[in-house]
């Protein structure tokens, strides 16, 4: 018997019984329709991590903090803050790495302290994450949406992060917010200090009490920059915005009034007034560093052999592969997770399968009686059953791509419609299948059916010739 | 040439076990027409059966040919049944839901001939049998006897050397019975096919070249 026979017949037969052959097939299609649009989701959102990996420049980066044994930073970049212990990052060290093989380029980073941010003009006030490096080297891709980015000479500019947008009702009118000023607060050092940038700090007056030094304290100093670009943050961008590191080094630095040490105390202890102050300047940067240092590598097949030349140094050394295989982990597991409950509604769907066949060999027992009689073996009866579970589960496969596909355009039209209060989630990927997906999908339903219908075809083939020509 | 040496069969119903057939010995030539008369239950499906490769013996021995066609793997057997034997049934036994062309098309189906040769072969035997203008047409739209002859024209599909008729007429009136017994006798003269057929009806048996009588599972 030729295997197009086999199709002929298979849908010949499924044709009969079209409202149950329809209804198995639903139950299919809602079964590979999950499990197609969790295994794109899934695919969707690591793509789309790795892709704003790639917009970052990050799998050529290397990025050098302070402690040689801490793994995983919640900062992607290592652009945080690294407060953990270890080396101190200076310019000797920057020094150091850039003669490591392979490193095309570096960039110090500093997290600037900043409490809080807001436009000016505006009261509402958000917290940013203040981002320092050095524009000259070209480590550091700042992914710019509007405006431009940081240069050399630039010192009371910020190139704000997109996160910000909302935050400052701009949202969607990122080129709006350019030149436009904000203020950025810094409560460093407390009353009667200030940072090395704008008018110095007010001078504690002669009956500075405690309460004095609190307001002034809460007060904070008022740093004005005006915006030049704003920067694309992601979904997995922390939001940073961004500051040139000339001028990073100056916000850093505290300066604070100070009693004039040659002068003798007088006065009781509890009292702040001093006959005569000074201001100091302390810059914080010499005992606290950078917060890392950004390697760019010559090629990404480099990156490992740097990465262990600067642990060598007795630095932490992080790299995207280390944030990739993280993810990679955690979407492994989304995606058994996803797996079963896609694996259960298919599971259900081929105890559907298994039924309408078992239903389909009882209403036929005649039938098969005649094709034995005809000459069919028993493998022929066995494979024409086969063959039709094999079709409910390849056109339920079929249906739920089709069905996803469609799905994967609405969300395409959602997207361009609501574009950036959606932007972060996948949804754009569903639709956008991987040949291996739609092979895989079809092949596996497919196979599903086959399997289920293993068991009706083999009762279908064992029955006695005799005793099916005789069934009522 | 069929030969059946002592064949046997019997069914175990609870404590007790029936015979349906008890030691049958018999020998059909080629070109032969064979009636089998008996009551019912006397066994003569079962033998038919047997004969048609459908139904295996427990005892005795189905030569065919000099080959004992009850040791047969099922591929081989269904070849045999394929290729040498056509099936008449009482009730027809036809596929409502195709056309008369397709219900003779089936065994060609498991010969593994071609699409348009099978075509061609079932509007022949449709031919043959007097159908020729009612192809595309279900059983349902069939009379009795137009049904009947689409399950020889089925029966004939594949050339076969032996046509097994249970009790083709039984469902049909004298007049419309006596038609199909035509048929089969023009095949039997024409087409040198051996025919057993399975009746109740003398006027039947008397087409036969030879008679025999079956009474619970022995040739008498
Ligand atoms: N599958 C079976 N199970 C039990 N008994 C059977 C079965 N098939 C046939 N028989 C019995 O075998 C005997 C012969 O049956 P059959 O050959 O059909 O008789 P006939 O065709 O002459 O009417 C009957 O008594 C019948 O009840
Ligand atoms: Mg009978």
């Amino acid at each position: 018997m030729k295997y197009f026979d086999y199709l002929r017949l298979a849908l010949k037969n499924l044709s009969r019984q079209k409202s149950r052959t329809v209804l198995t097939i639903i139950a299919i299609t809602v079964g590979s329709l999950s499990l197609i649009l969790m295994t794109s989701l899934v695919i969707g959102i690591r793509q789309s991590l790795i892709d704003q990996f790639k917009n970052l420049g990050a799998f050529n980066l290397v990025t050098v903090i302070k402690d040689p044994n801490s793994v995983d930073s919640n900062n992607l970049m290592g652009t945080g803050g690294d407060t953990s212990e270890g080396k101190m990052i200076n310019d000797t060290t920057l020094t150091e790495v850039e003669k490591i093989n392979h490193v095309a380029a570096a960039t110090p980073i500093i997290s600037v302290n900043i409490g809080t941010v807001r436009l000016a003009g505006q009261d509402k006030k958000t917290w940013p994450n203040v981002v320092a490096f050095d524009p000259r080297s070209d480590v550091f891709t700042v992914p710019i949406i509007a405006g431009r980015n940081l240069t050399t000479s630039d010192m009371d500019k910020v190139v704000v992060g997109s996160r910000f947008l909302d935050d400052f009702g701009y949202g969607g009118k990122a080129n709006d917010l350019i030149g436009k000023k904000v203020i950025l607060n810094s409560k460093m050092g407390g009353g009667g200090s200030g940072v090395d940038w704008g008018p110095p700090p007010e001078k504690p007056p002669a009956n500075a009490d405690d309460s004095w030094y609190k307001a002034q304290g809460n007060k904070g100093v008022d740093i004005e920059a005006e915006i030049v670009g704003v920067a694309d943050n992601g979904t997995v961008g922390d939001g940073s915005s961004y500051i040139n590191i000339a001028w990073a080094r100056r916000l850093n630095t505290q300066v604070s009034w100070q009693q004039d040490k040659n002068q003798p105390k007088t006065g009781d202890q509890n009292s702040y007034y001093q006959p005569t102050m000074t201001l100091v300047k302390n810059d914080n940067f010499l005992d606290q560093g950078y917060s890392s240092i950004i390697l760019k590598v010559d090629d990404t097949a480099n990156l490992q052999s740097v990465a262990s030349a600067v642990s060598k140094l007795g630095y932490g050394a992080m790299t995207a592969q280390s944030m990739i295989d993280q993810i990679n982990k955690i979407l492994t597991m989304v995606g058994v997770v996803l797996g079963v409950i896609a694996g259960i509604s298919l599971f259900v769907a081929a105890i559907g399968i298994i039924n309408t066949m078992i239903m389909a060999t009882y209403e036929r027992t005649k039938e098969i009686g005649v094709m034995r009689a005809c000459g069919a073996t028993k493998s022929n009866i066995r494979r024409l059953f086969t063959f039709e579970a094999a079709l409910l589960g390849f056109w339920g496969g079929v249906f739920g791509l089709l069905i996803s596909f469609i799905l994967g355009l609405l969300a395409k039209t959602l997207v361009q419609k609501y574009g950036a209060s959606l932007g972060n989630l996948p949804i754009n990927n569903i639709g956008n299948f991987p040949w291996w997906l739609i092979v895989g999908v079809i092949a596996f339903t497919t196979f599903v059916g086959m399997i289920s219908g293993l068991y009706p075809a083999i009762r279908a083939a064992k029955l006695n010739p005799v005793d099916a020509l005789r069934y009522e | 040439m069929i030969e059946l040496k002592s064949v046997s069969k019997s069914y175990q119903m609870g404590d007790d076990t029936i015979h349906a057939l008890d030691g049958v010995d018999l020998v059909v030539k080629d070109g032969d027409f064979l009636a089998i008369t008996g009551p019912s239950g006397s066994g003569k499906s079962t033998l038919a059966n047997i004969i048609g490769g459908l139904d295996e013996p427990d005892g005795g021995k189905v030569l065919v040919n000099e080959q004992d066609i009850s040791k047969l793997d099922d591929k081989t057997l269904s070849n045999y049944r394929n290729h040498e034997i056509g099936f008449v049934f009482q009730t027809f036994n036809l596929q409502p839901t195709y056309t008369a062309l397709e219900n003779v098309m089936i065994p060609l189906i498991f010969a593994g001939i071609s699409s348009a040769e099978r075509k061609k072969r079932a509007a022949e035997c449709l031919k043959a049998v007097g159908l020729a203008d009612r192809m595309a047409h279900l059983p349902s739209q069939l009379s009795g006897g137009q049904r009947q002859r689409v399950c020889i024209a089925r029966a004939l599909a594949n050339n076969p050397k032996v046509i097994i008729a249970d009790e083709p007429t039984g469902n049909l009136d004298s007049k419309k019975g006596e038609e199909i017994v035509g048929i089969l006798k023009e095949l039997n003269r024409q087409g040198k096919i051996t025919i057993i057929v399975i009746t109740h009806d003398p006027s039947v048996a008397r087409q036969a070249h030879r008679v025999i009588n079956i009474k619970d599972g022995r040739i008498s």
